[in-house]
């Protein structure tokens, strides 16, 4: 049982998925929706029209926020925030990725063992790299000025060999300032997505979808009848 | 030119330690402590509102939010210890396990633990704050008090008050217009969410 448990949490899916902020997030606003209205629903201490109104308001609430977040944290904090910090860091040689997500491609092959990097999967991974920087050109590693699909899947004809991800964490062939860029950008961006953004923007279209599924009315109307002054929701 | 520096530095170095290690509870931190801070601004600035319900409604979302910083450190205290002997039994690298019970923790805390203990605590709590106001200001705590609750996503009620107020006062007439009053005030303009 404890096998089985250690090899999923431990596989790199998972791992990627930890590393990453934007998954983490999503996956956070997702469990809310589901665990929050849960939970409303089991509160005892107020009525079931009242817990019903109150746990269909949060789940779409939070559906939105995760909506609003994955329309706007990806296109215009990670990868214009990593853009910007490409500019701040110009003269730490990072290699020119031309966004964020080619950057976490190379990321996300390099947690990987070298057979694993070139199964039929991974393949899209390794097309976004070719694409190379912004103008076209092959992506290099500005210290040393070598390829970095050599890193990752060697060369046939220079007889060099992919390297394996402690090589390269030694060797700082992870490029950790760029990646720690991208996830900085994500916390920024989540942090004013989901307490500026998300909340007022919600705020907004949630009244009229409650009415429009007939919830509000209904509430209010089941408010009116029982005269209850408690009516929290 | 030296503050610049420092800025740059600190910068660089916040981003290599996020490039070589993210742990899932740096982002979900961020969101409470800015969420606990931000939300009640917001309220605070609510021109509709009136003061008391503000306060309260401010109180609430702090409160909530306060809870949810406190669970995720917790939990992430309680669950993290369980990797090295977990990594001896199996084999398995214990930074590995680190990570992904990290993760594990977060999302046990924002699906059930969260919920579980505001749906717990909130409510006493927001009624000690209560009844300690009103002794404070020197007002008998109001019949069914202990049902006086405001949450940050109420709805908007208007509660007619002259249709619960009566010709013929009673002894506890005051205190429970009083009650009818605040519990309408307690009930208004809540923002849905947390």
């Amino acid at each position: 049982m404890l096998v089985p448990f250690v090899n999923a949490i431990t596989s790199n899916t998972f791992q990627t998925l930890a590393q990453n902020t934007d998954a983490c997030v999503k996956l956070e606003t997702t469990l809310k929706a589901v665990g929050r209205p849960a939970f409303t629903l089991v509160d005892k201490h107020t009525d079931k029209e009242t817990r019903k109104y109150a746990a269909t308001k949060e789940f779409l609430y939070q559906i939105l926020c995760l909506g609003i977040y994955m329309a706007i944290i990806p296109p215009i904090f990670k990868n214009r925030g990593f853009k910007l910090f490409q500019k701040i860091f110009k003269n730490e040689q990072m290699p020119a990725f031309r966004s964020a997500k080619q950057m976490m491609a190379y990321h996300h092959l390099a947690y990987m063992k070298p057979a694993e990097r070139t199964i039929d999967k991974n393949i899209k991974y390794k097309n976004l790299l070719k694409l190379g920087d912004k103008d076209g050109k092959e992506l290099t590693d500005p210290k040393t000025g070598k390829p970095l699909l050599e890193y990752l899947f060697g060369s046939e004809d220079k007889q060099i060999k992919p390297l394996e991800k402690r090589i390269m964490e030694k060797e700082g062939k992870m490029f950790d300032l760029a990646k720690g860029s991208i996830e900085l950008s994500s916390i920024v961006g989540s942090v004013i997505g989901l307490t500026i953004l998300a909340p007022e923007i919600s705020h907004l279209i949630l009244h009229p979808i409650m009415k429009a599924l007939h919830l509000e009315g209904k509430h209010e109307k089941s408010a009116d009848e029982s005269k209850k002054i408690d009516k929290n929701v | 030119m030296g503050m610049g520096n420092f800025v740059y530095n600190n910068l660089k170095k916040i981003c290599e330690s996020l490039g070589k290690h993210n742990d899932a509870l740096y982002a979900v931190l961020a969101i409470a402590v800015f969420k606990g801070v931000m939300r009640p601004t917001f309220t605070m600035m609510d021109k509709d509102s009136d003061k008391e319900t503000k306060k309260y409604a401010a109180f609430r979302e702090g409160l909530t939010e306060a809870i949810a910083f406190a669970s995720y450190i917790l939990t992430h205290k309680i669950v993290l210890p369980l990797c090295v002997p977990i990594a001896k039994r199996t084999g398995a690298s214990p930074k590995k396990i680190k990570n992904g019970l990290s993760l594990l923790s977060v999302c046990l805390t924002a699906g059930i633990i969260i919920p579980a203990v505001c749906n717990l605590t909130l409510k006493p709590i927001m009624n000690g704050v209560k009844k300690f106001n009103d002794k404070r200001k020197g007002r008998k705590p109001a019949a069914g008090s202990n049902v006086l609750d405001i949450k940050e996503n109420a709805v908007s009620e208007k509660i007619n008050v002259s249709s619960v107020y009566s010709p013929k006062l009673s002894e506890n007439s005051r205190s429970l217009l009083d009650a009818v009053r605040r519990n309408s005030m307690q009930n208004s303009t809540m923002k849905v969410g947390g």
